[in-house]
């Protein structure tokens, strides 16, 4: 079994994926670094101080603002006035949530790319494991040695999720590396909130606790990284489902930008909260801001992500047992 | 299995593996099972840190529509075009707090006075500017309302009202000089012009004598630059002014500035 593993690894190594994807993340982050840095200039010239309380007490006023205006969904004034409330609670409890810092860049980094960009990275692992095999005819040599089927198929699993590891790894240390020449290393032991429980338009601040950066950020990973592990599964059973590698791409990427588009226009559709792709913005439960639908909790997404996720892999291994390949 | 490069891969992956298996129980345990303990105690900010600098000028404005600059394309406002102003007479540097919101009436500046940031953002200021009471008495851009008996019990609540605004700025500032915006007409063109501006002028004159009462207060007057061609100073809404309008509130407010004497303050 670590021989097929070992072996499908190598495969996976010799296609040159992971430092594509790692030069992408690398690109990226410095690009994202540099819009930050862009900011936070532009936001001290324009207040002319770098007093975070000024700043926070500023946003605040800005929103109340906006708050006034009367044309603005009902939704929209519903997420605003839960995001005051929540940066009033920082104020009034004198914390700094966005202390500037490479451990702050890593977590929005986080934040932002955990239902699209993460995702789209471990697609680019996942998408051709088994389709490759079967559309160059490489999958007959594969089965024809004495080895189960299942067990071919779980090295590949395995080799997945161990790529999904990678891949977050990767994004963890390069953000961390590359922002932190601009924004500085230090600020791990940053208290952090969370806990906050958007309920309508009030905020529940009964659960509210603080936590150190460092574990806001390890948590955060984790989910992004079972959030990685589900998509990955799903693009694995369509990876069996379908001969074509662009096939696979195609209807993961349209899954997943239909979700990005969705989260913004499903509020009155209920039942939408049970597709995967709408669930896949976990830490947005940490930060406490008001879900796509209301009713949906972290323990509601996980358990629809962990549901879609099994039913992927039983379908991918019922079909690649039972298929004949010619 | 032999030392290469994807064998070392592969216990890589496994051992970041574990931590996120950790993070993600890391998360089920904080976010389902914590304690609800919401252990923060509120800090004050420390006295030094709300100390002033002295190498440059803190304005801080407050109050309503009119000091956010609703009504002006350019979004400056009559504080906006007052710190040009003063730029050209000095060079130190002029820093800015707008905290005005939109439609706010006195008691909700009251309120806004609670929050300690604000307070500590007065402490910090060299000058004051202000308007409140517009939407005290014109009900948020409706036309006046012209029933005597509720407009008397409006001018009781915002008089009330802006007493203990000042003296809450007084206390948490005894030194800024504080310049509160008087209210105009914006109805003064309109047919029953003359009783909506005895109203205005009433109004007026109340918060006067009321800023009398407080050492640096200077209720400065605006009625008098929207009294004639008003429209043309007024703002398509026809209540807040236009670009025009907020130069001029501007310009009168500049003009009562005079640096130099902050300096020795």
């Amino acid at each position: 079994m670590s021989k097929l593993v070992y072996n499908e690894m190598l495969k996976i190594v010799r296609k040159k994926r992971l430092w594509v994807i790692a030069a992408i993340i690398a690109v990226l982050v410095a690009l994202f670094t540099y819009a930050q840095y862009r900011e936070t200039e532009e936001l001290r010239k324009r207040l002319g101080t770098t007093d975070w309380r000024t700043q926070l007490q500023q946003q605040i006023v800005d929103l109340q603002n906006r708050l006034q205006s009367p044309s603005m969904s009902e939704e929209w004034r519903k997420y605003l006035q839960i995001r005051l409330k929540q940066q009033q609670y920082y104020l009034e409890h004198n914390i700094n949530p966005s202390a500037p810092g490479a451990p702050t860049f890593m977590r929005t980094f986080i934040e932002n790319a955990i239902d699209l960009f993460l995702p789209l990275l471990v697609m680019v692992v996942a998408a051709d494991l088994v389709s490759s095999e079967a559309s160059a005819g490489t999958i007959k040599l594969l089965l024809v040695r004495p080895v189960k089927r299942w067990k071919i198929l779980l090295s590949k699993y395995i080799a997945l999720l161990l790529s999904v590891s990678l891949i977050m790894l990767m994004a963890a240390v390069l953000s961390y590396a590359i922002s932190g020449v601009v924004f500085g290393y230090g600020g791990f032991r940053l208290p952090l909130l969370t806990g906050f429980v958007p309920q309508g338009e009030e905020l529940n601040t009964e659960n509210v606790h603080i936590i150190p950066q460092w574990k806001y950020i390890l948590i955060e990973l984790g989910l992004a990284a079972f959030v990685s592990v589900v998509v990955g599964t799903l693009t694995f059973m369509l990876s069996v489902l379908l001969r074509s590698t662009a096939a696979v791409m195609g209807i993961m990427l349209a899954a997943l930008i239909s979700g990005a588009i969705l989260s913004n226009m499903v509020s009155s559709w209920h039942s939408a909260k049970y597709l995967f792709m709408v669930n896949l913005r976990l830490t947005d439960y940490m930060r406490g801001t008001a879900p796509p639908i209301e009713g949906m909790t972290l323990g509601f997404s996980m358990s629809v992500l962990a549901v879609w996720g099994l039913v992927g892999l039983f379908v991918a291994f019922l079909v690649f047992t039972r298929r004949d390949i010619y | 299995m032999r030392r290469s490069p994807v064998a070392l891969l592969i216990v890589v992956a496994t051992l970041s593996g574990v931590l996120w298996l950790g993070g993600l129980a890391l998360a089920v345990q904080d976010q389902f099972f914590s304690a609800a303990n919401p252990p923060v105690e509120q800090k004050q900010p420390r006295a030094d840190e709300t100390k002033r600098h002295d190498e440059e000028i803190d304005i801080v404005a407050l109050g309503d529509s009119l000091t956010r600059g609703t009504g002006d394309e350019s979004g400056k406002g009559y504080v906006g075009y007052m710190v040009d102003e003063l730029r050209r007479q000095t060079d130190k540097p002029i820093r800015v707090t707008n905290l005005a919101v939109r439609g706010l009436r006195s008691d909700g500046l009251l309120r806004q006075l609670g929050q300690p940031e604000i307070q500590r953002q007065v402490a910090m200021a060299d000058l004051i500017v202000m308007t409140i009471g517009g939407n005290d008495l014109f009900q948020g851009g409706e036309a006046l309302r012209l029933n005597m008996k509720q407009l008397d019990e409006a001018k009781r609540r915002y008089v009330a009202n802006l007493d203990r605004i000042f003296a809450a700025l007084r206390r948490f500032n005894s030194e800024a000089v504080i310049f509160a915006l008087g209210l105009y007409n914006p109805f003064s063109d309109l047919g029953d012009a003359k009783q909506t501006s005895a109203v205005v002028r009433d109004w007026n004159f109340a918060s006067a004598e009321v800023a009398a009462r407080y050492p640096n207060v200077v209720a400065v007057p605006t009625f008098d630059l929207f009294a004639l061609h008003v429209n043309d100073y007024l703002y398509s809404d026809h209540f807040h002014p236009n670009e025009e309008g907020y130069k001029r509130i501007g310009g009168r407010v500049a003009s009562l500035i005079t640096l130099t004497e902050e300096d020795e303050r």
